[in-house]
């Protein structure tokens, strides 16, 4: 029987504890770097100052930590990082304490330090800066309804090749590139120099967390416990000189992977990819020598599990809305099919589900692939996993994915090998720049501005060139064309921006240690930013298709197949927010079909358009000369796009958020049960997802109270797997949502509760049922 | 052949193995007192009125010929018997919270439904019959089954049983899983609770738990307060059964305090004047023991 140990629950207790500060220590010594090498090219100021900071930044240790290393020394600090932008950092720095969303305390002194000696600096040089003053206002011209990205932070959303880094380590890494440097042509130099550089800074960064924990053993009185640091002290002075040969070196090894990749680049979701491949000859080894037990193991794995909530990504406060909770995207991807399509689980997949029922934290971000052969073992060990109520793990469809990933040009040993980085963007191992946050595009507004004749319907603003409006279209295919000619002029603009985008990435954060770690940059000589990897790709998300696929299908019954109502009306309906307008509204919420009730013609209305976006991207080629390609998830998103568009077709009111996850249904409006919302989300082409697609289902905790309960779920995604739906996560709903549910039943009308055997929609129950359901919704009852 | 159903449902996850779908037919020749699905008793259809739905626009009211639709105290209320083109007045209601509380379609139509969920049934799962009573159309309910069987669906039914022997006997081939119900052990008391006797009921079981289908069968009890959730009647009825094939399946229903809230729609008293709780977890035990006692082994509650 496994169990959590006392350490770990003294280690998490302590992490969550402790205060989460802005942070410009590492920002001070890059700037301090930079002044000194003003001469050098950029791609060894930026080794230089990453170097620096590995050898200069304060390191901590906790003595019990079996995993050590952090880019600063206190936990979950929000980092300053000026190459990439400060400008809103000099904006927000009052407010980070006291903003709605990812609050960091600040020291005062450090405003003063950041206002006098960082900002100065960097002023009209950081990567935000130097944007903005080539395409900013093109890029705000655009922004209502396409949002681009990347524009004041590194690109992240990567797997590294860990197997390579396992297999290397720095040294190895390092000796790779002093070879390259002898024998390379003139305009390569630059970039093996810079790798040598990171590299010696990584093997001495790991000495410094040897040496401080020597010390700190020292005056260690217990001699277990002082034999444990000694060993973890060990283990980092050896992954300095050789690669690793442990199970618990080579987990101490990739956590050194991800501090030093976040300390290069301070970007978003740097993933691990399938861990359980990657470690798994080393368990077995260890294990076959008596030297490991699962329970060892298990500890070493919660040790790196609480590590992956030790790094938090601070987001400026617009950026905050969007990915809510400082998602940093350590995404493990468990399970799935090895080169052959046989099934790929091993003990560590299970190892690593039973960590997150231990811990249930927000990361890693747990994903399991799913074939159909997965085992029912694993399946159902992951389905009680998600009955705990954390979310996780979230499912990845084989099935979906490897075809698709094909369809887009990507090799089958490489697609066969997917892992997923961030929330729920796919990519290839090791080998890929997949710039998966390219844009988003909000196919709402894009409606919007069809039917309003190019006004915003929240300000009056022309933000769009005028096709015509509502009252011009005598048809509904009129109105389709105009809304085709919207989604054309906003796509090319979209293009150029990100081109732009790209651009100032390759000239301001070339990114050495991040391109030794990617197949391919090491062999041509060349960084991966400037297109180095194998794979290049850039990812579009479409903003929200259940949302579109609903007002087109209210449009096209009310007004034009119906005629229940001019096309006057309906466009001053929408205009006003509905008021003076109920009747309306009520039509259009309930005489028409909705998106996630298995509706033929209205799941294929959003389809078709969704379909139109991808082939039309698919003809644009990105600036490293790898294809775009698209994807229906937001994170958080739905919110804050939401807030820009006015009131919808649909019946939604102005401002409302948009649905949620990007394949999921309207909030409450999949009143067919979930094998409905399954199928009308399996009519969206699986290769409308390449770059990850989302769909968020609730369900209330009794449905896996009994093993019946766990069987059925199992059997759900077996199906799932069968309709090729690329990704699915399941929200155990809690007793606020239960109480948000009674007090805005309208947007929770597709919530069933069991009650004993029977089965009832929540939103329908009496007060004083529903009051019952609320009191004994928690997830002790599990 | 045309059929009368009240509901079809999809992702029914407890009338029998792995994710079903769930027709529900109209008509009922019982009247338990308690009846959980009171707007399936009548095989006629009426209009219904949702008040949670409603957004008292007064269109309804405005629409109606003959005084069919009042609007009283603010809350909307239907004359049935008054005659008006109902068909339209749901139609033109913007808030769907007028419907017809049934529909008539032919075998195809359901089998339309059905077929939607096939990728499900796949992995267990199929389609259960229900009501009403499902065999009060027993040849439109035939038909369905020889048609999932045709098309390699499993078939669950659920049933009172009151029904005539040869009629069970025809259906029974197309069945993979039985539910039946036994609810009062007593003929007296199943007379005046019910409104009929349980002769019929009690050969039918003999037929039922005496024929091949036998394992494939469970037999249950719904908990009424003070009427069939007594130890005398759960005894009896255990006693009854396991005397007919000792190996029987026999499952304890908990009450089901969700279908008060049916009888307003349809402007019925409901049985009890306060809604009685779910019974708790250390209750539906004693439940249990008092069908041991009986003597049937294979006791569920769940």
């Amino acid at each position: 029987m496994l169990f959590q140990t006392d350490r770990i629950g003294y280690l998490k207790d302590k992490m969550l504890s402790e205060p989460r500060y802005a942070s410009i220590e590492q920002a001070l010594i890059i700037t301090e770097c930079y002044k000194q090498n003003e001469h050098q090219p950029r791609i060894i100021q930026r080794a230089l100052s990453l170097k620096a900071a590995l050898e200069q930044i304060q390191i901590s240790v906790e003595a019990e930590e079996l995993i050590v290393g952090n880019r600063t020394a206190g936990v979950r600090y929000g980092v300053v990082f000026p190459e990439s932008g400060s400008t809103w950092v000099d904006k927000e720095f009052e407010t980070l304490p006291t903003r709605p969303q990812d609050r960091f305390h600040v020291h005062p002194e450090d405003i003063e330090t950041f206002r006098k000696v960082i900002k100065p600096y960097w002023e009209g040089k950081s990567l935000e800066d130097v944007l903005n003053e080539r395409y900013g206002k093109e890029i705000n011209e655009i922004g209502k309804v396409v949002k681009i990205n990347q524009k004041d932070h590194a690109q992240g959303h990567i797997c590294p090749n860990c197997k390579k880094w396992l297999a290397m380590g720095p040294a190895g890494l390092q000796k790779e590139a002093k070879e390259k440097l002898k024998t390379c042509r003139e305009d390569k130099k630059d970039f093996y120099r810079s790798v040598d550089l990171v590299m010696e800074g990584a093997r001495n960064f790991m000495v410094r967390y040897h040496d401080l924990i020597v010390e700190m053993a020292s005056h260690e009185a217990d001699e277990e416990k002082k034999a444990m640091m000694l060993k973890v002290a060990e283990n980092c002075r050896n992954l300095s000189i050789r690669p690793a040969q442990t199970f618990h070196e080579a987990v101490q090894s990739t956590w050194f992977l991800f501090v030093i990749l976040q300390m290069e680049s301070n970007a978003s979701s740097f993933s691990p990819g399938r861990l359980d491949q990657h470690l798994i000859s080393f368990y077995e080894k260890d294990l076959a020598e008596g030297k490991l037990t699962r329970q060892d193991a298990l500890e070493i794995i919660e040790c790196m599990w609480l590590k992956f909530n030790e790094i938090v990504y601070m987001r400026n406060s617009h950026g905050a809305k969007y990915f809510a909770g400082f998602p940093i995207g350590f995404n493990i991807a468990i399970g799935g099919q090895d080169e052959q399509g046989n099934d790929y689980s091993n003990d560590l997949s299970f190892l690593f589900l039973e960590a997150q029922k231990h811990l249930g934290l927000p990361q890693p971000n747990l994903s399991v692939r799913l074939h159909e052969g997965t085992g029912e073992a694993l399946l159902k060990e992951a389905v009680r996993t998600v009955a705990k109520g954390s979310g996780m793990p979230q499912f990845f469809n084989d099935k979906a994915v490897i075809p698709s990933m094909m369809e887009l040009g990507i090799e089958e040993k490489d697609a066969l090998d997917y892992a997923i980085v961030g929330c729920v963007e796919l990519t290839t191992q090791g080998n890929n720049l997949g710039w998966s946050d390219s844009a988003m595009f909000n196919l709402n507004k894009a409606l919007e501005v069809t039917m309003t004749g190019g006004k915003c319907l929240l300000t009056g603003e022309q933000i769009a060139p005028d096709f015509g409006n509502m009252e011009d279209y005598q048809t509904f295919e009129e109105l389709e064309a105009a809304f085709q000619k919207q989604i054309d002029y906003f796509m090319d603009k979209m293009i150029l921006a990100c081109e732009e985008v790209e651009k100032v990435h390759i000239d301001l954060l070339p990114s050495p240690f991040l391109s030794a770690s990617i197949d391919n940059c090491m062999e041509e000589g060349m960084d991966v930013t400037a297109g180095g990897a194998k794979y290049n790709l850039s990812g579009i998300q479409m903003i929200q298709v259940a949302n579109l696929a609903d007002s087109l299908a209210a449009i096209k019954q009310l007004v034009y197949d119906e005629k229940r109502v001019s096309q006057k009306e309906f466009l001053d309906a929408l205009t006003a927010n509905f008021e003076g307008y109920e009747i309306l509204r009520a039509m259009m919420l309930n005489k028409v079909p909705k998106f996630g009730n298995d509706v033929d013609w209205v799941d294929a209305l959003g389809a078709k358009w969704a379909e139109y976006f991808k082939e039309r991207l698919r003809t644009f080629q990105n600036y490293r000369k790898g294809p775009y390609h698209t994807g229906m998830y937001t994170v958080s998103a739905h919110v804050p796009m939401g807030e820009n568009v006015g009131a919808t077709p649909d019946g939604r009111y102005a401002g409302e958020p948009l649905a949620d996850g990007g394949m999921s249904p309207v909030y409450g409006r999949d009143i067919t049960g979930p094998t409905a919302v399954l199928k009308s989300v399996s009519k969206l082409d699986k290769n409308l997802t390449t770059n990850g697609g989302l769909l968020n289902m609730k369900f209330l905790p009794e449905f896996f109270k009994n093993e019946a309960g766990i069987q059925k779920f199992a059997n759900f995604l077996r199906s799932f797997v069968d309709l090729e739906i690329p990704h699915i996560q399941f929200n155990v709903v809690r007793k606020e949502d239960l109480i948000a549910a009674k007090e805005n039943p309208e947007q929770y009308r597709g919530l069933t509760v069991r009650v004993a055997g029977y089965t009832a929609y929540f939103t329908e129950l009496a007060d004083e049922l529903q009051n019952e359901i609320i009191a004994r919704t928690s997830y002790g009852d599990i | 052949m045309k059929g009368r159903i009240f509901d079809i449902r999809r992702f029914s996850t407890h009338d029998g193995d792995g994710i079903r779908t769930t027709v529900f037919l109209k008509g009922c020749p019982l009247a338990c007192a308690w009846c959980q699905n009171p707007e399936g008793i009548s095989i006629k259809k009426r209009p219904l009125h949702f008040e949670n739905r409603c957004i008292h626009c007064g269109t309804c009211v405005a629409k109606c010929k003959n005084g069919g639709v009042e609007q009283k105290e603010g809350s909307i209320q239907l004359h049935i018997e008054k005659e008006e083109d109902w068909e339209r007045l749901i139609d033109w209601c913007p808030a769907g919270a007028l419907e017809m509380d049934s529909r008539e379609c032919d075998v195809e139509e359901i089998m339309q439904e059905i077929r939607k969920d096939l990728v499900f049934y796949r992995h267990g799962g199929g389609i259960t019959l229900s009501g009403g009573e499902p065999l009060f159309q027993w040849e439109f309910a035939l038909e369905i089954l020889k048609q999932c069987k045709k098309e390699g669906i499993h078939t669950a039914i659920e049933t009172s049983l009151y029904t005539d022997g040869e009629v069970l006997k025809k259906v029974l081939p197309y069945l993979d899983h039985i539910f039946a119900d036994f609810k009062i052990a007593d003929e007296k008391k199943h007379q005046k609770y019910i409104g009929v006797s349980n002769k019929r009921i009690k050969e039918n079981l003999k037929l039922l738990l005496g024929s091949e289908k036998k394992e494939h069968v469970v037999i249950r009890t719904p908990m009424i307060p003070g009427i069939t959730a007594v130890k005398e009647n759960i005894q009896d009825i255990s006693a009854y059964i396991s005397s007919i094939y000792p190996e029987v399946s026999y499952e304890i229903l908990n009450y089901n305090p969700l279908a008060e809230a049916k009888y307003h729609l349809i402007d019925r008293e409901y049985c009890f004047e306060e809604n009685p709780k779910l019974y708790t977890k250390e209750q539906m035990g004693e439940f249990e023991s008092w069908a041991r006692l009986g003597g049937t082994k294979n006791v569920i509650i769940e």
